[in-house]
């Protein structure tokens, strides 16, 4: 039994209650969905003109944003932006109510994930597969911007998450050559560790950066590459062998974080490493100017531990195209919406975002010049899979994986663990 | 200089014919009074439009959503009955976490910010020139934000670089750092200290108000008797404070359960399973896109506050009533 | 002698679990991270403002400032004079009726605020009122409406009857009662009421954070919770921003002080 939206009964409540003369009230009252159609239908063309609202999560990136719209404004008189910003908690959850009848939003964004997936459902991205801006961006990177075949969204941002790691630090103790096994990996952790070196600066308290982690533990460990797809579906358990291991190597990890690891908040964690007490920070590679922020003046590079033998390593490390960039079906203002997305993915201008931000981007010929971008760059072209962790569609679904790994390094016993998120993972499946 | 108003509220509580509840009844009762006449009803629409319209239609329709599968954004949905509560009841493990979170901090706050308020209260209810500074101090916190609470208290509790490690470290105790809101078992119990912290101070001047109402002679009879301070306090005090806990009390429920604003502050945004309280995860279900089954989980949510706000009465009455 | 000491040892463990995490947030505006990391309890090595300047150049913290000030300028009157007229009809009117109209206003304290905020949120939405301080204004004074119906009509309940018998028999109307008589009388609870609104809509997050989007609509706290997204690692700033936020209700503390405390214990009245 299907229904469309009540909007009688709201009328005959306000009736109910003896209200007079809201009726126009009670009309104008937009039920669920009432925009939700249209997605994936073709940009509409028009002038180039009109008020825009850019909506998006990265307030650090704003004064660079700044600065790039100031240019397009510059070449397109009549046109006004407005970035809508708010913080990436808050954004995962309420962007897409906000910017699904274009309140804000002419031009939005997405992350990777069950933010993507609901926005496609919800039909919020014009379709781009036809335009031309599409070629500015690497193809195999923007392989996640797609729905039902078509190119929906641009994934602007590549990163990696995979933990930082303090170059420096490991090429004077001895390790310029980083171990590609796990035995070699607590072997480093082990040498670390009695020189006073905290291996592994671990934000524990701060769940959407302390599950970074789990993305490069297990990359190498799962049967398969959609090992979180499958999770989710019901094919893979968390029970299963492959987890188990992981989480029983997160618990052979617990000596080699600092002390009381599961409370340690984002910044903190940060400043650990940044002041050189410990070698490697277990976010990604979008904490390296947030580092460079705290005085840090040492080399940076990326490094996940390998969780298998040296043979036996499929992917040396993950990386993430997210920041997905979309044309609001709802606005009437597409052209404009387009042209700005097109000013984005000018090579040119790419390269400004990517080295004011310390963000690599998806776009083709973008030349790095930041210290940290380019120290990085040579894993633009190693083998790294997609990061696992955005496979989930359903936020319990991963934060009870997520949650397990951390719990583990808190010193949960890793088969409590798996056995707790699995119990929830079967809760949410429908 | 301060407080006097304080002292005003319990004032008409204790005069005789203090109505049982809030409501208007009291003295109408049913003749009508000097005064009345029908126009007085025009007096209380303009808040009654806009309360129905903003907030009771909304209410309803939240109710409504709790029997459908709405996502939130889709054009359709399935009515599905009462399946949402169903899963609440017996397939949810957030759920029952939240819940048993919940009532994990409503009864930490409600025991130690009473108890705190009161021992506070009594050491200050004279009215020195001291007194009225620390009242004033106490009193503080109150005031700001939860936000601005949350951040403080998150840096207190920063497990390397936060005020009580450091002073552990400081004085030799090493042995009891802890990890605080990391640590699974503990977090939630940290969390209601920051709560305790934020508004013991308020029921304090709830009870000094209390105890500034209880007629001298009534101590002064007991010292003939030769009263221990004890039993001043358990025969006198005690039960002349009753309405003054009852109000301290339901007060606290109704903040710990407010407690929102706090728990994302310290715990980030959704928090993390030790953490997680009834209304953050109602906020989480919204954010997860599962709208219909958020607003049966709020509805549940209600009837738990008004179950929990009866039984306190209970209680409070009986214990009070045997003191 | 001995429990004089006692005495004075709570109190003074007391005071120093308020005042210690207080000033460590006041010192920390005049440090940089590493310095307050380093040494949290210590003295700032130097009173530098540049955390200050900072938060008051680039981050147009006098718009938040002044939309708050609009907001709850306008909210909290509003919230009174609606609630003092349904306060003066409810206690007024005889029976089960004006029992039955506080009973449903005073019912929704006791529905938490995620119960219908997406509700609200689409209606706001299709009447153009979210990204408008009217709308914040709006929500203000319907959100907090039953807390303060309830607690006007605590008050308004007490006053003696004569009074109104008096009223009446000089022929004056409703109108007239409630402007000359009923108001005047009632000053001292309306006064703690409106500190006690002012609290509320003053710290209050959850629908601004709902209900604003753009920068320049922005009230305090929602400008205050922005920065842990744009200054994660930095502490210091973040506390500049506590302490700025709070000066306006710490100065209205300082004057004010009964009634600080008178309104936020009226919510309590009549538990």
């Amino acid at each position: 039994m299907s229904n469309t939206h009540p909007g009688m009964n709201r009328r005959r409540a306000l009736q109910l209650f003896g209200v007079a003369g809201l009726g126009t009230v009670a009309a104008a009252c937009a039920g669920p969905g009432s925009t939700a159609s249209g997605g994936g239908s073709k940009v509409e063309g028009g002038d180039i003109g009109g008020e825009l609202s850019f909506a998006h999560w990265r307030a650090e990136d704003k004064a660079v944003l700044d600065k790039i719209i100031k240019d397009f404004l510059a070449a397109n008189k009549g046109v006004s932006i407005r970035q809508d910003i708010s913080p990436s908690t808050d954004y995962q959850a309420t962007a897409l109510q906000r910017v699904k009848d274009a309140a804000i939003g002419d031009v939005f964004t997405a992350l990777r994930g069950p933010q993507f997936s609901d926005m496609v459902k919800a039909g919020l991205f014009a379709d781009l597969t036809n335009e031309s801006v599409v070629d500015n961006y690497i193809p195999e990177l923007i392989a996640d911007g797609k729905g039902g075949g078509k190119q929906l969204g641009l994934p602007y941002q590549l990163v990696f998450l995979i933990p930082l790691a303090n170059r420096d630090l490991l090429d004077k103790h001895g390790f310029s050559e980083l171990p590609l096994s796990w035995d070699g990996f607590l072997d480093m952790c082990d040498k670390l560790k009695s020189k006073g070196i905290t291996p592994m600066a671990f934000p524990g308290a701060d769940a959407g950066n302390a599950g970074q982690l789990i993305n490069g533990m297990v990359m190498n460990n799962a049967p398969s590459d959609d090992m979180f797809t499958k999770i989710e579906s019901g094919e893979y358990k968390a029970t299963d062998d492959w987890y188990l291991k992981t989480l029983e190597q997160y618990a052979q990890l617990r000596p080699y974080v600092q002390p009381n690891a599961a409370g340690t908040a984002h910044e903190p964690a940060q400043q650990i490493f940044a002041s050189e007490q410990a070698a490697l920070l277990t976010t990604g590679s979008y904490d390296a100017a947030s580092v460079r922020a705290l005085d840090a003046d040492f080399a940076m590079d990326v490094f996940t531990p390998i969780t298998v033998a040296k043979n036996e390593m499929k992917y040396e490390g993950c990386h993430n195209t997210t920041f997905i960039l979309g044309v609001n079906t709802a606005t009437d203002n597409q052209a404009t919406a387009l042209a700005f997305v097109e000013h984005l993915s000018d090579p040119e201008v790419a390269g400004t975002y990517a080295n004011g931000t310390a963000q690599h981007v998806t776009i083709d010929g973008v030349e790095y010049d930041d210290r940290d971008l380019k120290a990085i760059e040579p894993w633009l072209s190693k083998n790294t899979l997609l990061a696992p962790r955005y496979q989930f569609t359903d936020l319990d679904i991963a934060a009870a994986v997520e949650n397990a790994a951390i719990e583990v390094i808190g010193g949960t016993s890793p088969e409590q663990a798996a056995e707790e998120a699995q119990r929830i993972v079967d809760q949410r499946r429908k | 200089m301060a407080m006097t108003t304080a002292e005003q509220i319990p004032r008409e509580r204790s005069s005789a014919d203090r109505p049982r509840r809030g409501g208007p009844r009291g003295r109408s009762r049913r003749t009508r009074g000097p005064g009345f006449s029908r126009s007085l009803y025009l007096f209380a629409l303009p808040a009654l439009v806009l309360y129905v319209i903003f907030f009771a239609v909304p209410t309803a329709q939240a109710v409504q959503y709790a029997l459908t599968d709405w996502d939130g954004f889709s054009a359709t949905y399935d009515n599905v009955g009462l399946d949402n509560f169903k899963t609440i009841a017996t397939g949810d493990d957030l759920f029952r976490n939240a819940t048993s979170n919940s009532l994990k901090f409503l009864l930490v706050v409600v025991v130690f910010q009473t108890l705190f308020a009161l021992v506070l209260a009594i050491l200050l209810a004279r009215n020195s020139r001291g007194s009225v500074l620390l009242r004033a101090l106490y009193f503080f916190p109150t005031i700001l934000s939860s936000v601005s609470v949350a951040f403080v208290w998150k840096f207190v509790y920063d497990p390397n670089f936060g005020l009580i490690n450091q002073t552990l470290d400081a004085v030799g105790l090493e042995g009891l750092q802890s990890a605080f809101l990391g640590d699974s078992a503990q977090a939630i119990y940290w969390a209601a200290a920051t709560q305790v912290w934020f508004h013991a101070g308020q029921m304090m001047v709830i009870f000094i108000a209390g105890l500034q109402q209880i007629p001298r002679e009534l101590y002064e009879a007991a010292e003939v008797d030769g009263a221990s301070r004890w039993a001043q306090f358990r025969h006198v005090t005690w039960p002349m404070i009753a309405p003054a806990t009852a109000i301290v009390m339901a007060y606290t429920t109704i903040q710990s359960f407010k407690a929102f604003d706090l728990i994302i502050g310290l715990g980030g945004n959704p928090p993390k399973p030790a953490l997680d309280i009834l209304s953050t995860r109602i906020y989480g279900s919204f954010a997860n896109s599962e709208f219909g089954y958020a607003a049966a989980e709020s509805v549940v949510f209600m009837i738990i506050i008004a179950v929990l706000t009866w039984l306190q009465r209970r209680v409070v009455r009986k214990v009070q009533a045997e003191g | 002698m001995r429990v004089q000491l006692t005495r004075r040892m709570i109190l003074l463990v007391y005071a120093t679990l308020i005042v210690v995490p207080l000033l460590v947030v006041f010192f920390g505006t005049f440090k940089t991270t590493r310095q307050l990391f380093d040494a949290p309890f210590g003295l700032p090595p130097s009173l530098t403002v540049e955390n200050y300047r900072v938060i008051l150049a680039e981050h147009d913290i006098g718009t938040a400032f002044l939309n708050s000030t609009v907001v709850v300028g306008l909210s909290v009157p509003l919230t009174l004079f609606l609630a003092s007229l349904a306060a003066y009809a409810v206690s007024r009117i005889p029976g089960w009726k004006g029992w039955a109209i506080f009973g449903f206003l005073v019912l929704g304290l006791a529905v938490p605020a995620q119960a219908n905020m997406i509700p609200q949120y689409v209606l706001f939405d299709s009447l153009g009122l979210l990204n408008s301080r009217l709308g914040l204004v709006l929500i203000n004074i319907v959100v907090t409406l039953p807390v303060a119906v309830f607690i006007l009509t605590g008050f308004m309940k007490t006053l003696p009857r004569e009074i109104y018998e008096a009223a009446s028999i000089d022929g004056a109307g409703p109108w007239r009662v409630y402007r000359s008589v009923v108001i005047p009388l009632s000053l001292p609870s309306i006064a703690a009421t409106a500190i006690f609104l002012f609290v509320i809509h003053w710290n209050d997050l959850l629908y601004p954070l709902l209900f604003i989007q753009e920068p320049d609509k922005k009230t305090l706290p929602l400008a205050l919770l922005d920065f842990t997204g744009q200054h994660l690692t930095n502490y210091p700033l973040l506390f500049t921003g506590v302490v700025v936020s709070s000066v306006p209700i710490l100065v209205a503390y300082l004057f004010l002080q009964r009634w600080f405390v008178a309104g936020m214990t009226a919510g309590s009245v009549k538990g």
